[in-house]
Order: C-alpha cells, then sequence, then structure tokens
C-alpha cells in the first residue's frame, strides 16, 4: 500500500478514535507514532522530539499562558462587576438595558481576554439574577450573555489566533489586526437585533425595578470612573503597543497580566490563595491547548511526510469548482466540525490539512482566490474566517460548552431556551462570516492601513 | 452519627492498598507537580517585564529575556500536562463520553490507557531521553539567539513531562479500572470545576 492512502487510513482512525472520548492528545501521539513507524520507521521518534521542540521553542506561544494567566486574575478581581454595574446604572432607562449591559461588558471583557469560559460564566453568575428579577425574555438572556462570552476568542488579544498564527505561518500580529473589525461588527449585530427587537417587542426586556436603577448621577459618574476607566486602560495600552509595534504580542501579553496584577492590588482582591488559583487554573488551561499543540504539530508531520495532505490537496483541487466555491466548502467542513469538537483540536488538527489548498488556490496565476491580494494576506483573510466561523463552534449544540457554564450557574434556565437563544445568536454569526467572506476589505483593511501593503 | 450511618450505601469498600496509591501518585505528582510548576508564569511575566521596561526605559534591551521566555514557557505547559492530566482537563470529545454510564467511562479509559497511554507516553519519554542524553554529552547551547545559553536542561523537560504523565497516567488507570469493575468511584472527586475554565 502506497504510504498516501496510510495516511488516510491514519485520518480515519484518528476520527474515530477521537469521537470514544479519550483525551485528543493522547490519541494523536500514539497514532503519529504506529502509522509513522509503519510508513518511514525509525525516524518517527526523532521526528516525535524535534515536533515537541519546536513548540517548545516557539516564543510567540509564550502568549497563550500569559493571556489565559490575565484573564483569570482579571475574573478574580472582580472587575466584570463593577463594569456590569457601572453599565447597568448607566442603561437604566434603555429597553432591554441589561442586554445591552452584557454585551458591552462582553465587548470590553473580550478586549481584555482571550478565554470563553471564564467570562460566560461570571457574566452569568452577575446577570442571569438580574435579569430574572426584571423578567428579561430567557432565550434571549441566554444567547446574549453566551454569544457575548464567545466574542473574547475572536475580539485580539485572543488565545485562538495566538494559536492559529505559527500554526498557519503568518503574523500573529496582522491577525490581531484583521479580527479587529470582523469582531466589532460581530459585536454590533448582536446590539442591533436585541436592541430592535427590544423596542419592537419592550416584554422581552422590561425597565428595570426600582431598586435596580442608581441613586443618583453621581453614582453613575463615580461607577464610570472607577469600574470602566482604569480597566480600559489596561486593555487598550495591551491591545495598542501591539498593534502600534512598541511591543510583540508576548511581552504586550506580559505586560497587561502585570497591570491585571496591579489593577487587582488597588481593588483590594490581590493575596496569595487567588494569585494560587490563578496560576493553578492557567497552568491546566495552557497546558490543555499546548500539549494539544505539540500532539497535533507530531500528528501532522507524520501525515505530512506519509504525502496525504499532498494527495488531500491535490484531490480537492482537482474538484471542478471555483476559488471562492472551494473555501465555502471550507468554511462548511469547519461549521460541521464546530458542533463536536473545540476549538483547539479544529485549529491544530484540521485547519493544518486546509492550509496548502487555500494556498494554491491564491497564487494559482490564472485564477486567484482573491485577485491583486498578496498571498500572505489572503492567508490573513482566511485566518480570520476560520476565527469568525468558530464561534459558532461554541453555540451549536449538543457539545456548546457555552450552554453548558451558563446552565452551570443559572439553573433555574431550561436547556432548551439557552439553546434556543444560541440559535438567534448563531445565525447572527453566520452572517458575519458571510459578510467577511464576501467582503474580505473587511478584515484586510484595518492590517493595510497599519501595516501598508 | 445516626444520620451518617442512613446515608452510606451498601457500597463496597475498595481495598486501602489500591485508595492509598491512587491518592499518593494524585497528591505528589498531580496536584504536587501542578503547585511547583504553576508560579512558572510569575517569572515570565516578570522577565519579559523588565525586558520592556529596560528597552524604553534604560534603552538597555536584555540580552536574556528571549531565552528565558521559552525556555519558561516550555517548562510551564509541558511539565503542567501530568497536572492537567489530574483535573481531568485534557480535550476530550464529550458528545457520546458524556452519555456514558461510570462503568463504561472506566472501561473505555482504562482500556485506551493501557493501548494507547502507556505505550505512547514510553514512546515520547525515550525518544525525550536520548535526545537530553545527546545534549548533556555535548554540553548543548542555544543557538536561538547571542546569548547562548545551556539547553541541555530544558531538553531535559520532555522526558522529565513524560515520567510524570506516566506516573499520573498510573492512577487514572487505577480509577478508571476500578470504575470499569465495580461502576463505582475508587476514591471521591471533586467534579471537574466545569471542565477547563476555559477557552
Amino acid at each position: 500500500m502506497s504510504p498516501e492512502y496510510l495516511g488516510l487510513i491514519l485520518l480515519v482512525a484518528l476520527i474515530t478514535c477521537i469521537f470514544i472520548g479519550f483525551p485528543i492528545a493522547f490519541t494523536l501521539i500514539i497514532l503519529a507514532v504506529v502509522f509513522g513507524f509503519i510508513g518511514f520507521g525509525k525516524v518517527v521518534f526523532f521526528l516525535m522530539f524535534f515536533q515537541t521542540w519546536q513548540i517548545m521553542k516557539e516564543e510567540t506561544l509564550a502568549a497563550v499562558p500569559l493571556f489565559i494567566f490575565m484573564g483569570h486574575i482579571l475574573e478574580q478581581a472582580g472587575l466584570m462587576e463593577r463594569l456590569f454595574l457601572s453599565f447597568q446604572f448607566i442603561l437604566a432607562r434603555v429597553k432591554g438595558s441589561l442586554f445591552l449591559g452584557v454585551l458591552f461588558v462582553s465587548t470590553i471583557f473580550a478586549t481584555a481576554t482571550g478565554i470563553i469560559g471564564a467570562s460566560v460564566t461570571v457574566m452569568g453568575l452577575l446577570a442571569a439574577p438580574a435579569m430574572m428579577r426584571s423578567r428579561y425574555n430567557t432565550a434571549l438572556s441566554a444567547g446574549v450573555i453566551t454569544a457575548g462570552g464567545c466574542l473574547g476568542i475572536l475580539i485580539p488579544p485572543s488565545v485562538l489566533l495566538v494559536v492559529l498564527g505559527p500554526v498557519v505561518g503568518v503574523s500573529v500580529v496582522q491577525l490581531f489586526a484583521a479580527a479587529i473589525m470582523p469582531g466589532l461588527i460581530l459585536s454590533g449585530l448582536y446590539f442591533g437585533y436585541t436592541f430592535v427587537r427590544c423596542q419592537l417587542n419592550p416584554d422581552l426586556g422590561p425597565p428595570l425595578p426600582p431598586e435596580e436603577q442608581p441613586e443618583s448621577f453621581w453614582v453613575v459618574i463615580r461607577e464610570f470612573f472607577l469600574g470602566i476607566v482604569p480597566l480600559a486602560v489596561v486593555v487598550f495600552a495591551a491591545l495598542g503597543s501591539i498593534i502600534a509595534g512598541l511591543a510583540t504580542p508576548t511581552e504586550a501579553a506580559a505586560m497587561a497580566a502585570l497591570g491585571a496584577l496591579l489593577l487587582t492590588a488597588l481593588y483590594g482582591r490581590l493575596n496569595f490563595s487567588m494569585l494560587r488559583e490563578a496560576t493553578l487554573s492557567t497552568l491546566a488551561t495552557s497546558s490543555m491547548v499546548l500539549f494539544l499543540a505539540v500532539a497535533s504539530n507530531i500528528y501532522g508531520s507524520v501525515f505530512a511526510r506519509l504525502g496525504t495532505a499532498t494527495l488531500i490537496t491535490d484531490t480537492m483541487l482537482a474538484l471542478p469548482v471555483s476559488p471562492m466555491a472551494m473555501i465555502i466548502i471550507l468554511m462548511a467542513v469547519i461549521f460541521v466540525l464546530g458542533w463536536p469538537l473545540e476549538w483547539p483540536a479544529i485549529v491544530l488538527i484540521f485547519v493544518p490539512i486546509f492550509l496548502p489548498v487555500v494556498e494554491a488556490l491564491q497564487t494559482d496565476p490564472d485564477n486567484p482566490l482573491l485577485p491583486g491580494i498578496e498571498p500572505q494576506h489572503a492567508m490573513v483573510w482566511f485566518c480570520t474566517l476560520v476565527a469568525v466561523n468558530l464561534q459558532t463552534a461554541f453555540l451549536s449544540p449538543p457539545v456548546a460548552m457555552a450552554a453548558y457554564y451558563l446552565k452551570g450557574v443559572a439553573p433555574e434556565w431550561e436547556l432548551s431556551d439557552i439553546y434556543n437563544g444560541m440559535l438567534q445568536f448563531m445565525i447572527l454569526q453566520v452572517v458575519g462570516l458571510l459578510v467577511v467572506l464576501f467582503y474580505p476589505e473587511v478584515a484586510l483593511w484595518l492590517p493595510r492601513v497599519i501595516f501598508g501593503g | 452519627m445516626a444520620a451518617e450511618n442512613e446515608t452510606t450505601s451498601p457500597r463496597e469498600v475498595p481495598p486501602k492498598a489500591l485508595v492509598m496509591a491512587v491518592q499518593i501518585i494524585d497528591n505528589v505528582v498531580g496536584r504536587g507537580s501542578g503547585l511547583l510548576f504553576a508560579g512558572l508564569v510569575l517569572p515570565m511575566v516578570g522577565g519579559l517585564c523588565y525586558e520592556v521596561f529596560a528597552r524604553y526605559l534604560f534603552n538597555a534591551p536584555t540580552i536574556w529575556a528571549y531565552d528565558v521566555t521559552y525556555m519558561l514557557y516550555g517548562s510551564h505547559f509541558m511539565l503542567g500536562a501530568a497536572y492537567t492530566l489530574y483535573k481531568g482537563s485534557h480535550i476530550r470529545t464529550d458528545m457520546l463520553y458524556e452519555n456514558f454510564t461510570l462503568k463504561w467511562k472506566g472501561r473505555v479509559d482504562a482500556s485506551m490507557y493501557l493501548v494507547f497511554f502507556f505505550p505512547g507516553m514510553l514512546f515520547f519519554m525515550l525518544a525525550g531521553w536520548d535526545e537530553a542524553m545527546h545534549a548533556w554529552g555535548i554540553g548543548e547551547r542555544s543557538d536561538a539567539s547571542p546569548w547562548r545559553p545551556i539547553i541541555y536542561p530544558f531538553k531535559t523537560v520532555v522526558a522529565v513531562s513524560a515520567a510524570l504523565l506516566i506516573i499520573q497516567g498510573v492512577s487514572e488507570f487505577l480509577k478508571s479500572g476500578y470504575a470499569a469493575i465495580k461502576g463505582e468511584p475508587l476514591i471521591e472527586v471533586e467534579p471537574p470545576a466545569l471542565r477547563g475554565d476555559i477557552i
């Protein structure tokens, strides 16, 4: 049997084994070793070390634990509570004010962190009781909280983009710049949708009971300066210094973590046990993502060496479809994969399989994917599409982590209501995906303005 | 207390030695390695921040920040893999697994540990060990920066991480094996705190 087909069996074996439910990283390693050994002998052991070493030495990925650490610190600092209260007071007189407050807090926090679980959980704890007291519509409440929480993984700095950059071979800074507009568009769609629905039907988000409203205008002003401004300064300093080229994403992540620690200390929440919990959570979360990165890197190299990657690329390129249709097919595949799988598995295992196809499409001189665009920029656009697409993965049942996080903290809400709300926002995410798909400028404009070219 | 007697189900008492072995591994290797290596993120923050301050405030970038950063980062997540296993945070696909009974979860896990995990990690450890021995032998230095620090301790991290994973894996295997046979948990574990506080 030729090695290419051995690789195809490897892929089928992997997908089968993934679904059994054993941790994916260990499945990847053993399958890679066995198939690699059959395919090309003892080199596989050297390859295994080399691919591990490559990830361990990738300084860019050091931003992953740092951003996660920063997120956990901010979460522990109780900053979200403050932010939410500020917005609740500011918006008290608007219809559906709690929805809009959640979306504001989520968008700001998305700019602060690159993790979702924390923000959906904390947001749920904060907003769900207030929403229930004010008799807000359950589905819409759940949709706003989950969809808003997931923005963290798209709006930079995002852990997903930090992982995606080295995988694709595109600068993380470019990806950050490219993801800002699509992130804001999604956020804007969520705002518009909830706002319009609440205007049409005020019962969805009735006015707040008096005890939830601010006592005076001065309370609003005070909360704004104490709750929103300090966080905003840290956040925009971090993101700004990356975009402006003053610091690498890794350095900015460290500075942001320091900023988060200082803020926490200022709010009087910094202590030893909190720090220990934050570092332990950081360890488990980063190790989970990065150890999977190691395993996928080993697996990917065996897969490529067997020649299967080329086989798949050639087969896909031979399909009689236009380049744009091919991208739509790839997006559909990622969308479907997002139902059972979590993003690290998709980004680390499947995106590398698709990459050569996209590269070949763009470098085709006769019929390029995006005429007049540098291949490097086309990859940035593709990565942005992947990132927007993966937003849907968080909201798609049955393995929608966001739903479980929310159900965990708001047990009174029926899972069916939560799913119903998530589905509404999933449709908005697909709209956002189509916008980026058919108007690549949405993603490419900001990087071009900043970096030229 | 009377209340306690009532709530005690007729559960079989697991062998003491088994419980002891699992608890020792969990506490020393699982939790212990976590507490030991979780702190590595702090010098990472410190080193990088120092580099930024040194560059912009003192106009004197460091020669060591780059190497120190990737060594800390690489050691952090590799050595933390055993803690992550102990916490049950390595990503798995829950779609089917979630619906299995404890007994079936145990069966799946125990057989996968035997067939997939131990052989894979053994190869991983041996590959890491060979490279580390070689690096120690030639006193290898990093070629990633002009500072050229010694690199062999960092290369040893792979073998050590694999060894820690194997030891923690023994505990996980015993736990899942017991569940597979008895359909009951060997020890009470705190529910996995919403798998991965993440992503």
